[in-house]
């Protein structure tokens, strides 16, 4: 039995209660053109239909609306228009929860919500992984909305830090494509900065937001050419020299919070070497070469 | 009547795994911070000893006529990225007419003739003998390591203020033979007459 088939009993069975002495009703047509497939036909009565006066505050018919869209969107691909579907259909089976008084409907919306909020945040990683970063933010913040609006408890810490962690290497990742985007710099700042807010201990942020100002004052050094005299030298030392203090406090905490992570120790000998700091800079050299080697750790 | 609502099984976990890989990426692409070995293309002390040494050689005069014909010689003792970096940006250049060759020495005092040796704070054993066998002879030997100016370096780099700079001895530079212009001399961190 294929999934629109059992989709469909449900509501039949859901709704026939209902409609058993009701035939004409535009609800029950509504219904009729879901079982049968012609989803567009079905769409166009629900429309009518939770606008009507007898069933507009009727939570049955916001929950068949929500599940046509649901069923338009999923076979909508990828686009503006499946976002706009998915839009309205979440929206539908949020005003059927909040109309459904008894709790007859409540279960059934709330999968259907839920399993359109996860496609809100599977889309937003899909957006993530093609580096589109702003799509990506736009899809996560209604993925959170959509969660907090439902239940404005529900724990979405945890996964907003991941999104953002991960967000903010796509920013970076841009600005390494391109340094011209300077952009991309400030964003990838801000979103670590985001999560750092939201978890002042989180090590990926740290060192991420480290790593992110060190390379850039080392890539300022590194863009010096043979062309370029004392004075430029020292100018350039010194717009440097900030983007290097700016990441030692991350790469410290990085540090504190994982005292024997490798690439901690070698980030904090590679920034005061940098700083021009040799005896700090050789003392975490010390340190990570001290380190057993991976695999011999306690 | 039916409460669950078939077909609704969209999960985290593929979402998970692709934002893990995302994670990690940055360990990977971003660090470029040394390994055992500093990478030469992230060492920026030897980015600008490369540029600070190329700018000098610019803005000194070798008195000898021997010097002033043929290539445009920079020994390098120790100071491997130092090297790769001079090799890498500065050995198409001239100075004057004079086209650079840079070259990799032996950690050894016997020096070949060259205009500018650069010895690395690895080899400060050698220096004693270095300068011994380089006094009088036109070679400008630039250091890393404090006091070098005292035993007989021109040029000693130095650390101010979380900034690489240098530091000028004009006294030896005149035991060499060189002429320091009036640039360099402005610039120096110190200038000892």
């Amino acid at each position: 039995m294929n999934r629109v088939a059992r989709i469909t009993i449900t509501l039949f069975l859901l709704l026939s209660g209902v409609f058993v002495h009701a035939q004409v009703d535009s609800l029950a047509e509504a219904l009729q053109k879901y079982q049968s497939g012609d989803l567009p036909a079905a769409r166009s009565l629900v429309d009518d239909v939770v606008n009507s006066p007898r069933h507009g505050t009727n939570p049955e018919a916001w929950l068949l609306r929500g599940f046509v869209y649901k069923d338009i969107y999923k076979d909508a691909g990828v686009g503006a228009e499946a976002d706009v579907l998915r839009d309205e259909a979440i929206g539908s089976l949020f005003t059927c929860v909040s109309l459904d008084n008894v709790g007859t409907y409540t279960e059934n919306a709330k999968q259907a919500y839920e399993f359109l909020a996860r496609t809100y945040f599977n889309d937003a990683a899909r957006a993530l992984n093609d580096l589109e970063a702003e799509n990506a933010a736009n899809l996560f913040d209604k993925y959170r909305s959509a969660v907090l609006r439902m239940d404005p408890k529900a724990p979405v810490l945890a996964r907003e830090i991941e999104f953002k962690n991960a967000l903010g290497t796509v920013y970076t990742k841009q600005f390494i494509k391109d340094r011209n985007q300077l952009d991309r710099f400030q964003k990838a700042v801000d979103t670590y900065m985001d999560v750092l807010a939201l978890d002042p201990e989180n090590y990926g942020a740290n060192y991420n937001l480290a790593t992110l100002y060190f390379n850039r004052g080392v890539f300022n050094i590194r863009a010096i050419t043979a062309d370029d005299e004392i004075p430029t030298i020292l100018e350039v030392q010194v717009a440097a020299k900030e983007f290097f203090q700016a990441a030692l406090p991350y790469m410290l905490k990085a540090h504190d919070l994982n005292p024997k992570r490798r690439e901690t120790l070698m980030g904090l000998e590679g920034i005061y070497y940098s700083l021009q700091e040799q005896a700090d800079a050789d003392r975490f050299r010390r340190l990570f070469e001290e380190l057993p080697p991976d695999g011999f750790e306690d | 009547m039916a409460k669950r609502c078939p077909g609704i099984t969209v999960r985290f976990m593929t979402v998970g795994r692709i934002i893990r890989i995302i994670l990690v990426l940055p360990f990977l692409v971003c660090a470029t911070v040394p390994q055992q070995q500093r990478d030469a293309d992230k060492d920026t002390t030897a980015i600008l000893q490369a540029n600070y040494v190329y700018n000098i050689a610019k803005l000194v005069e070798w008195k000898e006529g021997e010097m002033r014909n043929g290539n445009f010689i920079i020994g390098v003792i120790g100071g491997n990225n130092l090297y790769q970096e001079l090799i890498k940006q500065y050995s198409t250049r001239t100075i004057g007419k004079q086209p650079i060759e840079v070259r990799k020495l032996p950690n050894s005092p016997d020096i070949e003739r060259c205009h500018i040796l650069f010895v690395s704070r690895d080899n400060l054993a050698l220096l004693s003998d270095i300068y011994k066998r380089l006094a009088n002879k036109p070679t400008m030997v630039v250091t890393e390591y404090a006091g070098a100016l005292d035993d007989g370096a021109v040029i000693n780099f130095v650390k101010v203020d979380n900034l690489l700079k240098y530091e000028l001895s004009m006294a030896n530079a005149h035991k060499h033979g060189l002429v320091v212009g009036s640039t360099l001399k402005n610039l120096a961190q110190r200038v000892e007459e």
